[in-house]
């Protein structure tokens, strides 16, 4: 057959296929503008939620001391301490008590007691002792934790100021010219990030690394749709009866199936880019909520990776699914296959959050180069951090896959399986 | 139309076609008349392409069916018994698209679908309209008209008037009978409607266990059964075959 004449038959089959995908508002809805406003929504609510959490926290302080050490000439009391943390609880929005016994943290009301111990002034100046400050957590609360992060920096900061002038009041009493820092940490380490040719890269090549990560992730959510859309393309067209009429016009199988499957890699491109739209504005909101310089960071050549990479990752999904579609009865157990194959993918692409993929021995990565899943990943994974050309590689893998099997499976398609798979 | 000893078998197990042969004149229409399940459809679909015969031969027009299944149906229009409508198209939509399908462009395109509504009798504002906002006599007239817009030589038609009140039927009865006067073409039906088959068939052939147990025009049917009306025929040549 003429390609001229399956390109003119193809595009009749898309346009039908698309004026009947644009007229469907739920799956456009649910194709579009939930991965638009999901990430950006789960940002919002959790954020807004984690602000309205109420902790209520007591502060019990048993020491009730100042003490002075008149060698050091170095006063601490333990009331400046205990204004400190009430100050910051309540700048925080944190709800507190202070109590005079620690049995406060019987009361199921209590969620965290922080507790100065009887001596902590008089340790807090001594050269021979360490103050300590107790907290007691109720198990099974997250929020508690980030008070406890802010008592851990209220505490640090007076350590901090302690200690510098402890040291200087040494130096000062033994006639010695020191520096605080040598001090107190003779030997520190330095880091600097380089791109693989070496030079130092910045926060935004950072910043890109990590978006890059969740760009992967994102491909779990644009398979799933795509995916139901081809199903119901080609088991659904049956059921409603409409399958029958369509194969007695004079139009291969293969071109009916090919035209279905272009539909919905369409329809998975778009919720792609709708994805990838959702990843800037949660970074957007993010960066607007923390004051950080993220969305002027994000990459558009990133983004047209991740759109190309997506594309094919779904071409490839319906593409492995296919044969046991147009084999299949019923769309329940079509769904069933389908959710198989999605499943690995979204298991591949989670683990892309913490593994890096490129990074591994050839004896493991070898095996999994079959997985067209794996190329998805590295393809995303090798570009952002600059190797551009295996990142073409890997797409180029997955859509050579892709077509071959595309072309396999329609080339052994017939109409008597379509109308009548088991 | 020629077909020559068709058989059909599903899965190594169902013989559901078991050598049928007939022949359809240019401009005839052949009735194909049975009780559920004796391979009615199955012979339709082999006729159409969509299904390969297990043995036996089909030619349409002198083209082979088996070998060329995609060729042979710019010449077969085929209405399926359960085939349906595509709800998010209107009805014009549909004309359109069917008639693409067959290749047609420009003013060809144009005419076929002008010939389409007429066919249909369908009101240019339910045309507009969604299909599944169509009753069922719409739907059904509408893929008829689908079907034989684009002239075929041969119509193949499932059921036509299945589901449709009298006024619908004699509606579509009369469309078939003005298409075949107008274009000479030859239809198959198939139909439980004895009224029907009687109305419209130059020839009927009644088939029965996968195999044709009688074929001749309804005049001679009723006087081989000695019967009043084909319905009467069909009955005692259905219980003979079974007691075969």
């Amino acid at each position: 057959m003429k390609p001229g004449k399956i390109m003119a038959e193809m595009k009749v089959l898309l346009w039908k296929e698309l004026t009947d995908l644009k007229r469907d508002k739920k799956t456009l809805f649910t194709s579009i503008l939930l991965p638009l406003l999901m990430l950006p929504l789960m940002g919002f609510i959790g954020f807004a939620l984690a602000q309205e959490q109420i902790i209520n926290v007591a502060v019990v302080d048993l020491d009730h001391a100042t003490a002075h050490n008149r060698l050091l000439n170095i006063t601490f009391s333990s009331g400046w301490l205990l204004g400190n943390i009430t100050y910051y609880l309540a700048k925080y929005g944190y709800n507190y008590t202070v109590s005079n016994s620690t049995s406060i943290i019987k009361n199921p009301s209590i969620d965290l007691m922080i507790v100065i111990p009887r001596g902590f002034a008089e340790n807090a100046t001594s050269l021979t002792h360490v103050a300590r400050i107790e907290i007691y957590r109720k198990a099974g609360l997250q929020t508690t934790g980030r008070v406890e992060g802010l008592i851990y920096s209220i505490v640090n900061w007076f350590s901090d100021q302690l200690s510098k002038e402890k040291i200087m009041a040494l130096a000062r009493l033994a006639g010695v010219n020191a520096t605080i820092e040598a001090l107190r940490n003779p030997i520190i380490y330095t880091t600097t990030i380089v791109s693989i040719s070496g030079s130092p890269v910045n926060t935004a090549f950072q910043i890109r690394v990590t978006i890059s990560r969740f760009l992967v992730l994102a491909l779990s959510f644009v398979v799933t749709p795509a995916a139901s859309y081809v199903i119901d393309g080609i088991i659904g067209e049956r059921e409603r009866k409409t399958m029958e009429l369509l194969l007695s016009h004079p139009v291969k199988p293969s071109t009916i199936i090919n035209a279905k499957v272009i539909a919905a890699t369409i329809l998975g491109l778009i919720t792609a880019i709708a994805d990838a739209f959702g990843l800037l504005i949660y970074i957007s909101l993010s960066a607007i909520t923390y004051g950080s310089q993220a969305p002027f960071l994000v990459d558009p050549w990133l983004l047209l990776v991740h759109s190309i990479t997506a594309f094919f990752t779904i071409l490839v999904t319906v593409a492995i699914s296919l044969p046991f579609i147009t084999r299949t009865k019923g769309i329940r157990s079509a769904s069933n296959i389908m959710s198989i194959v999605t499943m690995m993918a979204v298991v591949f692409f989670f683990t892309a959050l913490f593994v890096d993929y490129m990074r591994l021995p050839t004896y493991i990565l070898a095996p999994l180069y079959v997985i067209p899943y794996v190329h998805s990943i590295l393809a995303i994974q090798t570009y952002v951090i600059g190797y551009s050309f295996q990142a073409f590689l890997h797409i180029l893998f997955l859509a050579i896959t892709s077509t071959a099997i595309l072309y396999l499976t329609t080339k052994t398609l017939n109409t008597e399986k379509l109308l009548m798979s088991k | 139309m020629v077909v020559e000893d068709l058989h059909k078998i599903y899965d190594n197990k169902v013989h559901a076609v078991r050598g049928i042969s007939f022949i359809v004149r240019k401009g005839e229409i052949f009735g194909l008349i049975g009780p559920n399940g004796a391979g009615k459809s199955s012979t339709l679909r082999m006729i159409v392409g969509l299904i390969r015969p297990t043995r036996g031969r089909i030619k349409v027009m002198g083209i082979d069916v088996v070998r060329h299944p995609v060729e042979i149906k710019k010449y077969i229009g085929y209405l399926p018994e359960e085939a349906d409508v595509y709800d998010r198209l209107t009805g014009l939509e549909h004309l359109r698209f069917y008639a693409m399908l067959r290749g047609l462009v420009g003013s060809e395109l144009e005419k076929t679908i002008e010939y389409g509504i007429k066919l249909s009798g369908l009101e240019q504002s339910a045309l507009k309209r969604r299909a599944s906002e169509y009753s069922k006599g719409m739907k059904r007239r509408l893929l008829l008209a689908s079907v034989l817009m684009t002239r075929p030589r041969l119509a193949i038609l499932d059921e036509p008037t299945s589901g449709l009140d009298v006024y619908a039927s004699v509606n579509v009865r009369k469309m078939i009978k003005e298409y075949v006067g107008e274009t000479g073409a030859s239809i198959i039906l198939s139909s439980h409607n004895m009224l029907e088959v009687e109305y419209l068939c130059d020839r009927v052939a009644f088939i029965a266990h996968g195999r044709i147990v009688v074929e001749a025009d309804p005049d001679r049917i009723k006087q081989m059964y000695n019967a009043v009306n084909l319905e009467e025929a069909f009955v005692k040549a259905v219980k003979e075959a079974d007691r075969m």
